[in-house]
């Protein structure tokens, strides 16, 4: 029962009030999430949720399966109706929001270049194609169609057609799901870079990745925020010598069993 | 970027996309035989007599061509994720619809056209007199009736070509769409009159209504249209049609009704 959790964090505060403070020493956040619910019938994927993520900084949330990561991700990409309480994304851009889906895919009957280019074109801004298209490390394959594409390479134009039009926030819902090692860490450097222009939001089961790329770091559990704060502050305040135990003990501590929801809110 | 703009970067995108899908580039051509084969198994030799070959052809291909150039439009995107990809992007439903149907429309009525064109050609390069239904009252017969045969059928293409795109923003699955692809057609071609003749039959309507109740069907209201306007009265009417007002009406209904469909399915606002 979603009444009988607690939100207080190993330190006392709670887990909310500290996803807002821990980057919320920025004066203008880029993305501020208030009270948000988001519902599929009796189904509470999203409980009450507040968080802000600030601009040129990396914030991954990260949970058990069914946990609501990709529902909040998409609430916040506004496409999925929030039940109560707000998002504000920036306004000012031309293109507020860029956002990679848990499982990108394109026309196959473009090529990597010319998908961009449509993208780029639905800016309504002049945008180098070329640069985004290196900027991932598909400098090799633009003129390769996308149903030539490995799962890998579908993902970085993935990330690639997020970026394009300079969003002030990119939103990205498991970019290196499913990636060899190598390809993890490319694109984890690459989430690395974005922060340079832009807030980042990414969803990840890859702790190690986030360990090293997060500035901030949700800890979801069951629709709800049990523990925010940088990956460093999370292992100390847990006492664990690594993420993944340290997500463990909070995930444990909150619901005592794993977590399981259906597939179609948290894939 | 203007609405307008962004729509013909849809629109570009679907034109494309129809160039490189062989099977629609099949499709195409098949369209092309098969009126061809209408206008040669008729052996018409005139503008008028070609008109009346034509219309029963056109009103059962026509649909089925702007189904199969349209009716996967959308929901492909939806289907594959992308579609809520390109939600992020600046452009409103009202534009990637229009978009999505302005591209399609793009490839279809070229081949529509060409059927007729290459049809038209018959007429002009058969030599002799063709024995047609019609012929005695050649006195009538000009291109300029078939001119607005063709005029007509493009505007039924664009029609059909918006129920189609309906059915692609509305579908939740490829399956999905199909069947509603398939029940519509079935639905246009024999539905809608079947169901006006037996409501006359069973006395529900009576004869003076079905001149406006026949308009309420596509086909009927482009096989009216056609009548009235590319046939006039050398043709005795075996069945009553709608008027011109009617006609249009039904058409410019159906055409707006469709795209506000899709429009209304597309994503949510």
């Amino acid at each position: 029962m979603t009444d009988e959790r607690t939100e207080d964090t190993a330190d006392g505060t709670t887990a909310e009030s500290a996803a807002t403070d821990t980057v919320a020493d920025a004066a203008d956040p880029t993305l501020v999430v208030e009270d948000l619910v988001v519902a599929f019938g009796d189904l509470v994927a999203v409980d009450d949720v507040s968080f802000t993520v600030a601009p040129g900084t990396v914030t991954c949330l990260v949970g058990p399966n069914g946990s609501g990561k990709t529902t909040l991700i998409r609430a916040v990409a506004d496409l999925v109706g929030i039940d109560h309480g707000s998002v504000e994304r920036p306004e000012s851009a031309t293109r507020p929001v860029g956002y990679l889906p848990q499982a990108p895919a394109f026309r196959p009957q473009f090529t990597v270049a010319e998908t961009l280019q449509f993208y780029a074109d639905l800016t309504g801004e002049s945008v180098d194609v070329d640069a985004a298209v290196n900027r991932v490390g598909l400098g090799g394959v633009p003129d390769r169609r996308v149903d030539a594409l490995s799962g890998g390479m579908t993902r970085l134009l993935g990330i690639a057609q997020a970026t394009v039009g300079d969003p002030p926030l990119v939103l990205l819902d498991e970019p290196s799901s499913g990636l060899d090692p190598m390809m993890t860490r490319h694109v984890a450097d690459v989430i690395t870079d974005l922060a340079a222009d832009a807030a980042v939001l990414v969803t990840s089961h890859d702790l190690t990745a986030v360990e090293r790329i997060a500035d901030q770091v949700l800890v979801l559990d069951r629709g709800r925020i049990v523990a925010a704060d940088s990956p460093a502050k999370l292992q100390a305040s847990t006492g664990t010598d690594d993420l993944e135990s340290a997500m463990s003990e909070l995930v444990a501590s909150e619901s005592g069993q794993v977590a399981t929801r259906d597939a179609e809110v948290d894939g | 970027m203007s609405r307008a703009r962004t729509a013909l970067v849809v629109a570009q995108r679907e034109f494309t996309t129809l160039l490189r899908t062989p099977t629609i580039l099949v499709l195409a051509l098949g369209f092309v035989v098969v009126v061809g084969g209408f206008v040669l198994a008729a052996g018409t030799g005139g503008y008028l007599p070609l008109v009346l070959d034509l219309v029963a052809p056109m009103e059962i291909l026509v649909p089925l061509l702007a189904f199969a150039f349209g009716y996967r439009a959308i929901q492909s995107d939806a289907d594959r994720g992308e579609l809520e990809t390109i939600q992020t992007y600046p452009l409103s439903r009202l534009s990637f619809v229009g978009g999505v149907f302005l591209g399609r429309l793009a490839g279809l009525l070229p081949v529509v056209l060409v059927a007729l064109g290459l049809s038209a050609g018959a007429v002009v390069f058969t030599p002799g007199d063709a024995v047609s239904v019609v012929v005695r009252h050649g006195t009538v017969d000009a291109p300029v009736l078939f001119l607005r045969f063709v005029t007509l059928t493009v505007l039924f293409t664009a029609v059909a070509l918006a129920v189609a795109v309906a059915v692609s923003a509305a579908a939740r699955s490829g399956r999905e769409a199909l069947a509603i692809a398939v029940v519509l057609v079935i639905a246009l071609v024999l539905g809608f009159d079947a169901t006006i003749v037996a409501a006359l039959s069973g006395g529900l309507i009576g004869p003076d209504a079905l001149g406006t109740l026949t308009a309420l069907s596509p086909n009927s209201a482009y096989r009216g249209l056609v009548y009235t306007l590319a046939v006039g009265d050398v043709y005795t009417r075996s069945a009553p049609t709608p008027s011109l007002l009617a006609g249009t009406a039904g058409l410019t209904l159906w055409f707006v009704g469709a795209l506000g469909v899709a429009v209304a399915r597309v994503w949510r606002e």
